[in-house]
């Protein structure tokens, strides 16, 4: 593993009124990590994402992946510049079929032009078939192939977030993050899951970003673990430490008291 | 290639329904009335067809339509009676600038969301109309006297071309694209879609072909008005789209043929005209509320063995 620093984040922040909903968050990441992102609720970590992808502008810091800044780039400069993710709250493509869900991140690979397109040159149908067998390819990986015609919305809860990850993985990350991708799914689901994470970080070369709820699981597969608590970065380290750190042990402690 | 003969296919039968009825026309079985009918159908058809690709396609509710209608109107019919152009390039000068009112509304206005597009949509609609009334140049209220060169071949060829370009368009990754931003424009712009720029490619499109509507509509009727492109007009157009069923090409195109024959048919009772076409409207709400085809395409229902589209996983 080379340890090139990937993603540099230095003291950001964001505030939504009166209220600092994350302060001076520094991570960094290298080059094929596995990284895990932790905290209570409301702590924080989709906001954290959020910023990382260019959906809020931090009000504070600097955000540097693969050497470029990337505060004031719009979402979609972010994802072409290799950052893709998931969301907590599954945001797939309802109408659209499972096939074209996977296509629309992968709009970059063909170039063919809307004038092309519209009256059906050459260059539209070699795009799309190239488009179509890239694609499915990812679906294949997730065992979606069968379902690629489909609507997002009939698939079944546990395919639609590995559906949300064969999207995000299509749109070429270097770095993928992951928020809360074992969601509501049953143990085997999870475990299936957490196989499959490791399997496509190794085959596509990625970094990953994980915000998960489940200790035991983040414990397991993350090699180092951030955890957040009301919008503050607590500790960090090997999940050994994170463990046995008394900070978190509060945090998590008291969060468990108050449900 | 399979899918390009598929295609070929609708070509040749669509020039064989033009050839069929132009002989008619020519022939005489098919009088003064009829043929208005249908250059009138194909006008709407074009207008639902180009809305559909703003609204259905890439979720925009924009409900100004009928202001690129008048500036097609308008600048096909200044192109004709005062520069004395062909036809033939007075729509395509009509189109061309409606597309490019298109940007300039589009670029700033689709920032807005819902609402309060609608609001500045239809606002812009307001603007254009009024200008044109206060310009004597093209007549101001009395509005302008123009040639009738609008025949049932251009009012085809221009349907044809419509049809063509929004249904390629839309089955290629421009038209997923547009489609992503309709279904959730987060996740489209977390995917690498610029949303903004298809929100103005859309709507640019949109307006070419409804500025290009509007010049066969000013050659249709001898005359055009400032008050023929009020919000009335929008609405009739965005009916199209919300009765064909939002999303569904076949079904904006099949919603125009036949509100253009009801509203037609209901020109002889101009009282209970209104009553009709709202009760028409009501009933096919109450009984299909996402529209006359939903978000499905006519040629869904002729798949057979395959699964269509729109199923769900249960009625294989
Ligand atoms: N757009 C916004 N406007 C105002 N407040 C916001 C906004 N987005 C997030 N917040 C607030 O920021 C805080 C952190 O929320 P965030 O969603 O990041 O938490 P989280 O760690 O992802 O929690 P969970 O585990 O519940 O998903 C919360 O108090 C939330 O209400
Ligand atoms: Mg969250």
């Amino acid at each position: 593993m080379t340890n090139n620093l990937l993603l540099k984040v230095e003291n950001v922040g964001i505030q939504f009124g009166g209220l600092k909903a994350v302060q001076g968050l520094s991570l960094e990441l290298f080059q094929g990590e596995l990284i895990g992102l932790i905290g209570p609720n409301g702590a924080g970590k989709t906001t954290s994402f959020n910023m990382l992808t260019g959906v809020y502008k931090p009000t504070e810091g600097e955000i540097t992946f693969d050497g470029k800044r990337t505060n004031n780039m719009s979402p979609h400069q972010v994802t072409k510049s290799g950052v893709s993710r998931t969301f907590q709250n599954i945001r797939l493509f309802k109408e659209q079929s499972v096939l074209d869900n996977v296509k629309v991140a992968n709009h970059s690979l063909a170039k063919h032009s809307i004038f092309s397109s519209v009256f059906r040159l050459p260059s539209f149908f070699s795009g799309e078939a190239k488009m179509e067998e890239e694609s499915i390819k990812f679906l294949k990986i997730f065992g979606l192939d069968k379902y690629k015609d489909e609507l997002a919305k009939n698939l079944p809860y546990g395919m639609q977030r590995r559906l949300e990850i064969a999207r995000a993985l299509a749109a070429g990350p270097k770095l993928l993050l992951l928020d809360e991708p074992a969601a509501g799914m049953n143990p085997q689901e999870t475990k299936d899951l957490m196989e499959l994470i490791a399997l496509i970080r190794k085959r596509f070369d990625l970094t990953i970003l994980l915000i998960e709820h489940d200790m035991g699981l983040v414990m397991g597969i993350c090699e180092r673990i951030y955890v957040l608590d009301h919008g503050q970065l607590i500790a960090d380290g090997i999940p050994e430490e994170i463990r046995n750190n008394p900070k978190v042990i509060e945090a998590y402690l008291g969060e468990e008291v108050t449900e | 290639m399979k899918k390009s003969k598929v295609f070929w296919m609708y070509f040749v039968a669509a020039i064989i329904v033009y050839a069929v009825i132009q002989g008619m026309i020519t022939g005489g079985q098919l009088d003064q009335y009829y043929s208005n009918l249908l250059i009138l159908m194909s006008i709407n058809v074009i207008l639902a067809v180009s809305l559909h690709l703003v609204i259905g396609i890439t979720g925009q509710f924009s409900i100004g339509h009928a202001g690129f209608l008048a500036v097609g109107a308008y600048i096909s019919a200044i192109c004709t009676m005062k520069f004395d152009l062909p036809f033939f390039a007075a729509l395509l000068v009509g189109a061309i600038v409606a597309s490019v009112a298109g940007l300039i509304v589009g670029i700033p206005s689709l920032r807005l969301k819902g609402d309060y597009l609608a609001i500045a949509t239809l606002g812009f609609a307001e603007i254009i109309r009024i200008i044109f009334l206060n310009t004597d140049y093209v007549g101001g209220a009395a509005g302008m006297p123009i040639n009738q060169l609008t025949t049932w071949t251009y009012a085809f060829f221009s349907l044809l071309l419509t049809v063509v370009v929004i249904a390629n368009f839309t089955k290629s990754r421009h038209g997923r694209a547009c489609v992503a931003v309709r279904e959730d424009e987060i996740a489209a712009d977390a995917m690498g879609i610029n949303t903004t720029y298809y929100k103005v490619v859309a709507f640019a499109l949109g307006s070419f072909f409804a500025g290009l509507a509007g010049g066969l509509f000013s050659h249709q009727f001898f005359l055009i008005q400032p008050t023929q492109f009020g919000f009335l007009k929008s609405f009739d157009i965005l009916i199209y789209v919300v009765l064909g069923g939002l999303g569904s090409l076949s079904g904006a195109i099949i919603a125009a043929v036949l509100l253009t024959m009801v509203s037609m048919y209901l020109t002889d009772f101009p009282e209970t005209r209104m009553i009709i076409y709202s009760l028409v409207l009501i009933i096919v709400m109450l009984y299909r509320p996402s529209g006359l085809m939903g978000t499905k395409e006519i040629t869904d229902y002729f798949k057979f063995g395959k699964r269509s589209k729109g199923g769900n996983l249960d009625d294989k």
